[in-house]
């Protein structure tokens, strides 16, 4: 027999076994879907959470403070070099800029008016940085070397804030590969003790199979093929129940519900998503099936 | 065999210092009370259970230290007969004996082709596409037996063949036995049906509280079984 035809005779054997018991198959799709469906919401609300703390970390610009003096017509060349260095955008601000924003802040208007003499504010450039060069270390790096240059008197940038905002984003990351195991490992467990109960009822074929001379492996494909069909179309169901859910959350029918995950301008990568759900359910089907057919083959 | 033992930890041997030689084209019967270790002799043969103690030599190769890959290369030699025949009901007759076909990778129009050929042998060849619940106790063994014979094997087991089957079935079944037997295979029956051995007069090997007793043949083993009372 060809590798094809061998193919063909397994293939054939997992979708007779699909069809000839459907509901032990049924109740092995449905606790792999919602699997899938826990794993595929914990992956939206972590993205969630990670790209709000992206946002609260691209508030937190580096802000440079010049020393006084500096020739006015060389100022937006200072800002472009900042720029450049910081790989990211620059916008040169006044001291009179400066002492507007801060009345503003302070709800001081008379601020403005008042005799302060010369505006003792100085001459500054506010950096934007791009997600990547956002974390800690890299912002306290970029702020040692443009403090130790000539022109400028000083860096702000919010450390500790910024510095707290990281380890929260690290822990989420953590968080959400512990749960992610934890949810892998609870449904492999489910997922071939499902499988035990399709299988239990083919033991009779199986040790059939191995009087006659089958190999471990003979015997096994069909059904490792059968956990993975059942890991796909699984996989197909929960994408399914997930867009549905963020359709109701963006219809906003559950908007007290989700808030996090339905607001406007988060967008849940789908692509990704479904390749990572047809993995995850491929691989549980198929651990699921190779755990779950071993104690029926010592025939 | 040489000096085979096979015990289960905790339990007394279920065979002690067996030692049996089988010529190849013998027609053997194996004999003994329920619980004498009849069965498990047999699945000394096919590996089903490994001897404690001994060798096992299957045309010349130890078989007692074959790797578990291995078995089911040598399996593949062997057809085994079961008294509970051991039928797939969800598959057809001609499907039940292709499936030792399916195993050995023969391809899907040969796999139809041998078996119903083998269907014709035992028979059956009209009952090729039916379920074999469908079928009486004596056809459904004549199924088992042609699934253990498509093959080829070069060794025929067959535990208690005829255990289910009134005498008019167990004759039929008995005459094919003979029939693969005279073909050149060998045939070891394990039965405890003392009228089978009497009316054939072949080789009887006798098995008491796991020891090999007896082995006659010819009138003497007609003989061994009018005396023993308890399976006479």
């Amino acid at each position: 027999m060809s590798a094809t035809a061998k193919l063909q005779y397994f293939v054939r054997t997992a979708l007779g076994s699909l069809v000839r018991a459907p509901f032990v198959h049924l109740i092995a799709i449905a606790s792999l879907a919602l699997a899938l469906v826990g794993y595929g919401s914990a992956r939206i609300a972590q993205a969630r959470l990670v790209g709000m703390m992206k946002s609260f970390g691209g508030q937190a610009e580096l802000v440079v403070y010049l020393h006084d003096g500096q020739p006015p017509d060389k100022l937006d060349a200072l800002a472009q070099a900042l720029a450049e260095r910081a790989h990211g955008e620059a916008t040169l601000v006044s001291p009179r800029t400066a002492l507007q924003r801060l009345a503003a802040e302070l709800d001081e208007p008379a601020l403005l008016g008042a005799d302060l003499g010369d505006n003792p504010l100085p001459w500054s450039v506010e950096l934007k940085l791009p997600v990547g060069e956002r974390d800690p270390s890299r912002l306290k790096g970029l702020a040692d070397q443009v403090r130790a240059l000539p022109f400028v008197r000083g860096v702000d940038f919010g450390q500790e804030a910024v510095e707290a905002l990281a380890q929260i984003e690290q822990a989420l990351r953590l968080a959400g590969l512990f749960a992610f195991a934890l949810v892998f490992l609870t449904a492999v467990i489910v997922v071939s003790a499902t499988l035990q109960l399709a299988i239990f009822a083919r033991k009779d074929e199986i040790e059939i199979q191995k009087l006659v001379g089958a190999t471990d492996l003979f015997v096994r494909l069909p059904f490792l093929i059968e956990g993975m069909l059942q890991g796909a179309i699984a996989s197909v169901l929960a994408l399914g129940a997930l867009k549905l859910a963020g359709r109701a959350l963006a219809q906003g029918a559950l908007r007290n519900v989700g808030l996090l995950i339905a607001e406007p301008g988060f967008v849940v990568d789908w692509r990704r998503l479904a390749l990572e759900c047809l993995g995850i359910g491929l691989a549980l089907g198929l651990v699921g099936s190779f755990i779950a057919v071993r104690r029926f083959l010592k025939v | 065999m040489f000096h085979v033992t096979k015990a289960y930890p905790g339990d007394p041997p279920v065979l002690v210092d067996i030692n049996l030689d089988i010529e190849k084209g013998e027609f053997v019967f194996l004999t003994g009370r329920s619980g004498a270790g009849k069965s498990t002799l047999l699945k000394l043969m096919f590996l089903a259970e490994r001897p404690t103690r001994g060798q096992v030599l299957i045309a010349g190769r130890n078989i007692a230290r074959l790797r578990d890959s291995g078995v089911p290369y040598l399996r593949r030699n062997i057809g085994v007969v079961f008294q509970d025949f051991k039928l797939l009901p969800n598959r057809t007759v001609a499907e039940n004996v292709g499936f030792t076909l399916d195993v050995i990778g023969t391809p899907r129009a040969e796999v139809r082709e041998k078996s119903v050929k083998m269907l014709r042998r035992v028979g059956l060849e009209h009952k090729a596409d039916v379920s074999p619940m469908r079928l009486s106790g004596g056809e459904q063994q004549r199924v088992s037996l042609a699934r253990a014979l498509v093959n080829d094997p070069a060794l025929l087991l067959a535990d208690e063949p005829t255990g289910n089957l009134d005498p008019a079935l167990t004759l039929e079944i008995m005459d094919l036995l003979f029939d693969v037997n005279a073909r050149g295979t060998t045939v070891v029956v394990a039965t405890h049906d003392a009228t089978l051995i009497e009316r054939y007069q072949k080789r009887t090997l006798r098995l008491e509280h796991g020891s090999m007793v007896a082995d006659e043949r010819g009138h003497k083993a007609a003989r061994l079984m009018s005396q023993s009372s308890p399976l006479a």
